[in-house]
């Protein structure tokens, strides 16, 4: 397996995660697996109202009960830990404050409201039944599109729920209704879904007084921001702040965050100088961590009779939810930016509605506003196909830009920097044989049975990106560093939980030095050790983080490089570096990069004017986004009698550029997708018009499980991308992107039958069992 | 959660002299997969737990010629393991199969199954089993219904039963074993279950300190059995409608029948008009069709749950033709 003097090289090969044995025998650390000597835990009363206010709350029972050291109430920390912070900033964006704990009222179900700290996790929570609020309950806002209208207001500061306009797109759209043949329409709803990750989220904090340091552990996929905004909420020196994200299981975006709780626990352990630590309960995770999607809006698609797309306009409703979280009014402009699709449209308006609701904060679930834009734009497409009597297929074929055409201007105000949508069409088509395909449906058709082909593709904005789009920097870092004894460290800016990095940066760097793979090792998650980074999210870690890495190894080696010159005593550049090996001609002396180190460390014999160790950093601005696509294709077959989707194939060819492990792309498309038919088919968050959360329970939120997803095939197409050195894109969002659409559009397809234009998701049985039978 | 004691003896004799005089005072744990859940959300506040599982002579399941025994702390699990139950009482092993997620499977009982209380969302937000608020207004019946009884809830209890097992008892006319203060006792399943009047009543006919110890099953003589259950991928891990059916066929025509269907009424729904419709008759699409149909003839679905009247009729048809098979 080594490459250390051979010529095989780890990327591109299917290299086993790293990660894996220490995570399936259980032997990982997550957050509360860690323990400190004389860890107090912590429990939440929480807001049972979605809007009420708080006139009083009596803590005398509580503190008295077994094992209670303290507890803290809104009151008792006001103005002693600052508001929970938002990085979005649009033009005219009210922001609410965003107490850590309520202040006089609360605003949604699950808000924190006290905090009982306690000597065991169990006398905590018991504790908490004994706290005593008086709430009086107000009028509740629960439906986005009538608080845009009126109603009750939620801040009464503002004088309405309008948190914010948006308007996005180039061009003159109504001239291009005004010149269509042919004007589709259609009112969608993104339902609000829950990221749900498998470890909920968790905290310890542990200050120590004499030091005046405070180490915050958090399941976290932002450890440096968060050190960032925490040390300023808390009024410490971020220096002195360290935040560890240790195992993490799973983000989805949710944990791109800054929360109440993470800044509460840090100051409680302040104040009693003791650990301090929270597990999030899975009600809590329902309830008080990010929800996504919450768009309700009108999508209009204006085209000529030959199908020539002139122009799409997007009117939408944003539910927000009571306060910003740190992206959340930013994730609906992320849906402006992609509503061209894969497809050359010359006028584009959305014009997107921002709405406060009682109810928790939406933000970034995988996809982040993609999802919702690739959805309106695939429905748009099926439905016009539908109406012009065109085939799907050849409506999406003649609006795409060719690949001669890139980089592609869109009217959202993008440049797509390569695409060939055509290929990863045709290679999807030929895998399901669709020709055939449709034949077969026809049969099956006459013979009753209501079978369904649905057809997606779409483009996404990956590799966030230019700081210059970002609200808190764009770029990712790296320092590689090679020790004495020749073993590799990486130490990355970009913070994974679960994508597999540990064991792809390895490979890259494995690569460049001609080293073994199991020479490299890859730190991430630590502020104490790790130069500052912004994060994983946005498929960005390989695509910017993983080019830092790049940057950093090609410094290294070009320091190297001198340092072997000196020692194979002749000149730089008649050296050269191949496989862990410097030669230096003319004589073909040998030196290996490990022997360079421990010359560097040992620093005896170096060349004048260097400095000892082998380390170097990089922090990589990227000068783009990139733009992944591909094409999913769903069959299903719909039961007659009860309205029941069954998923009789699946084909996703996708493109996300140059594959550093094809395993663990082929891990995140699949779960991309299982998350995607999630919301197609079951997921929704359900307030009550109380504003009582109804799915707060994996009871009642129905996450896909492993038995009811279909076999996924999968192929890919390799464009490439000038992007970075690497070639890569991104593949983290790309099946929750591509799936959602391409089931709707296949059960839809498959009512055809029926004269059914658009359901709404979860495409539960009983609604189409509803149209069906007509009831 | 509210504390308790934990008792856990090693005969039922010991079992039932630990049990109290009236319902929620003790409570009985055995696989734990629903009591926990009801301790927790504070919906059951016992003085004392009694875990049977210490009780071996309540385990295990045993076929012989004259039938199955299925002991009360038999898991699911062991149930499906059963190759005899596979081959004689599919009717069985699909309901258990049934049962989601492997925790459960390994951890649930048959005698959990049956006790276990229902899944309606009032009753285990607190507002009792009948579903009233602090007025005495029945919420179920204009509000949030969808899982609720589309068939006998004219006693005023909307909550289905949850049994997985009970629908496939009934068909199979299993009796269960029951063993008190008095004695030892057996039950036709089919009269196991009752809608209750109030909290201080249960949802099936025990004493409050009995126990159920086993399930017997006459040996399936010929009987042709099977379940189906329509279970969508929603999030309640209970089936919308199931039907279990056994059918003596006489020739190519139904000599005798049974059918019960679960998760449509307060207990387990005996469907003697299904019954009539069918015997006589040979079994096709068009008999099992206007079977089901006559199963639910009676229905009265509530403002959100027509569709499982529905789901009722395609489980009952589908059950029939897989039986007859």
């Amino acid at each position: 397996m080594s490459s250390n003097g051979k010529n095989e090289k780890y990327v591109g090969r299917p290299v086993k995660r790293t990660e894996d044995p220490r995570l399936i025998q259980g032997l990982g650390h997550y957050v509360d697996d860690i323990r400190l000597a004389g860890e107090l835990y912590v429990a939440f009363l929480r807001s049972p109202y979605a809007h009420a206010r708080i006139n009083s709350i009596n803590t005398d029972a509580a503190r008295n009960a077994s094992g209670v050291v303290a507890i803290f109430t809104g009151s008792d920390i006001e103005g002693r830990v600052g508001n929970v912070p938002t990085a979005a900033a649009l033009e005219g964006l009210k922001v609410p404050k965003y107490p850590v704990l309520a202040l006089g009222k609360v605003f949604f179900v699950g808000q924190p409201v006290a905090a009982v700290v306690a000597t065991s996790r169990y006398a905590a929570r018991d504790a908490v039944d004994h706290i005593e609020v008086d709430f009086e309950p107000l009028d509740v806002v629960v439906d986005a599109e009538a608080a845009a209208q009126g109603g009750p207001v939620i801040h009464h500061d503002f004088g309405d729920n309008i948190a914010y306009v948006h308007r996005a797109g180039i061009g003159d759209v109504d001239a291009a209704f005004a010149s269509a043949d042919k004007i589709v329409a259609q009112k969608m709803h993104h339902q609000r879904l829950a990221p749900i990750s498998l470890e909920p989220r968790g905290v310890l904090a542990s200050f120590l007084p004499g030091e005046q340091q405070l180490t915050l552990w958090t399941s976290t996929q932002i450890p440096h921001l968060l050190r960032t905004q925490v040390a300023i909420m808390i009024g410490l020196p971020e220096n002195k702040v360290r935040v560890i994200a240790p195992e993490v299981g799973g983000g989805f975006g949710s944990k791109l965050n800054v929360y109440a709780e993470e800044a509460l626990l840090s100051f409680i352990s302040m104040q009693l100088h003791k650990p301090v630590k929270w597990i999030e309960t899975r009600r809590e995770n329902m309830s008080a961590t990010i929800h996504g999607r919450a768009q309700s809006g009108v999508a209009e698609l204006a085209l000529k009779n030959d199908g020539t797309i002139l122009g799409l306009r997007y009117t939408v409703t944003a539910d927000l939810g009571a306060y910003h979280q740190l992206l959340t009014p930013a994730i609906p402009t992320l849906t402006g930016l992609m509503l061209s699709g894969c497809y050359k449209i010359p006028a584009i308006s959305m014009v997107c509605t921002g709405v406060f609701t009682n109810k928790m904060a939406t933000d970034a679930y995988r996809g982040a506003g993609r999802p919702e834009a690739t959805y309106v734009v695939e429905r748009l497409m099926d439905i016009a196909a539908q109406e012009l009597g065109i085939d799907p297929v050849e409506l999406r074929r003649k609006n795409f830009p060719t690949p001669d055409e890139f980089p592609f201007a869109t009217a959202t105000g993008l440049f797509y920097d390569s695409g060939n949508y055509q290929a990863a069409l045709d290679r999807a088509l030929a895998m399901v044989d669709y020709d055939k395909l449709r034949e077969i449906q026809k049969s099956d058709t006459a013979a009753g049975r209501l079978v369904g082909i649905g057809v997606s593709t779409y483009v996404e904005i990956c590799a966030l990106g230019p700081s210059a789009a970002m609200p808190a920097g764009g770029w990712e870092s790296a320092t590689v560093r090679i020790e004495p004894t020749g073993k590799v460290t990486v130490m990355t800016g970009a913070s994974p939980h679960g994508q597999g990095q540990e064991t792809s940066f390895a490979q890259i760097t494995a690569d460049m030095l001609g080293v073994d793979l199991n020479d490299v090792y890859v730190i991430h998650g630590d502020t104490g050790i790790v130069q500052y980074g912004i994060g994983t999210f946005g498929s960005r870690a390989t695509a910017v983080g993983g080019t830092a890495v790049v940057y950093a190894t090609e410094k290294l080696i070009s320091k190297a490089t001198k340092i072997a010159a000196h020692l194979l005593t002749t000149d730089e550049e008649n050296v050269t570096f191949e496989n862990g090996v410097f030669s230096g001609a003319p004589d073909d002396k040998q030196v290996t990069i490990q022997q360079v180190a421990l010359a560097a460390h040992l620093a005896s014999n170096l060349p004048p004017d260097t400095e000892p160790g082998l380390s170097a950093t990089y922090f990589f601005e990227p000068k783009n986004f990139t733009f992944p696509f591909g094409a999913h294709i769903c069959i299903v077959e719909v039961d007659r009698d009860t309205g029941d989707i069954r998923i009789k194939r699946y084909v996703a060819v996708d493109d996300c550029g140059k594959v550093i492990n094809p395993l663990l792309v082929e891990g995140q498309v699949h779960g991309g997708i299982a998350q995607g038919l999630g919301q197609a088919l079951f997921e929704e968050v359900v307030y009550d018009e109380n504003g009582q959360l109804i799915t707060g329970t994996l009871m009642d939120y129905a996450v896909p499980k492993a038995h009811q997803l279909p076999r996924y095939e999968l192929d890919r197409t390799e464009t490439p991308t000038d992007v970075n050195p690497l070639g890569v894109k991104g593949v983290g969002e790309a099946g929750t992107i591509g799936s959602t659409p391409a089931i709707v559009n296949a059960v839809i397809d498959a009512l055809r039958p029926f004269g059914v234009k658009h359901i709404d998701m979860p495409l539960r049985p009983e609604k189409i069992w509803r149209v069906i039978s007509n009831q | 959660m509210q504390k308790f004691e934990y008792v856990s003896p090693t005969t039922k004799e010991q079992a039932v002299a630990l049990l109290g005089e009236n319902w929620g005072d003790v409570e009985v744990l055995a696989g734990g997969t629903d009591l926990l859940s009801l301790m927790k959300d504070y919906i059951t506040t016992p003085r004392r737990v009694v875990n049977l599982k210490g009780i071996a002579a309540l385990s295990g399941v045993r076929y012989s010629a004259s039938g199955l025994r299925l002991g009360a702390l038999a898991t699911f699990d062991d149930v499906l393991s059963n190759t005899a139950v596979r081959r004689n009482y599919p009717a069985i092993w699909a309901a258990v199969e049934g049962v989601t997620s492997p925790q459960i499977r390994a951890m649930g009982t048959v005698g959990g199954d049956l006790c276990q209380r229902p899944r309606c969302w009032y009753y285990r937000a607190g507002y009792g089993l009948l579903a009233k608020d602090e007025t005495g207004h029945a919420l179920v019946p204009d509000g949030d219904n969808r899982y609720h009884a589309i068939l006998g809830h004219n006693s005023g209890a909307y909550f289905v039963n949850p049994s997985s097992l009970a629908p496939a008892l009934i068909a199979l006319a299993a009796k269960i074993g029951v063993y008190g203060p008095k004695g030892a006792r057996q039950v036709d399943a089919a009269e196991f279950f009752r809608a209750p009047g109030g909290d201080g009543e249960r949802e099936y006919q025990l004493s409050p300190n009995e126990i159920v110890t086993e399930v017997l099953v006459p040996a399936p003589g010929g009987m042709k059995n099977a379940t189906y259950e329509v279970r969508q991928r929603e999030a309640l891990d209970w089936p919308l409608a199931s039907a279990s059916v056994a059918l003596k066929l006489t020739g190519r025509n139904v000599g005798a029948a049974r059918i019960a269907l679960g998760h449509v009424a307060p207990v387990p729904w005996r469907a003697g008009a299904a019954e009539s419709a069918l015997v006589g008759k040979a079994v096709t699409e068009q008999t099992a069709a206007a079977a089901a149909e006559a199963a639910l003839a009676d229905a009265k679905p509530l403002s959100r749950n027509a569709y499982k009247v529905q789901l009722a009729r395609v489980a009952v048809k589908r059950a029939i033709l897989a039986a007859a098979g």
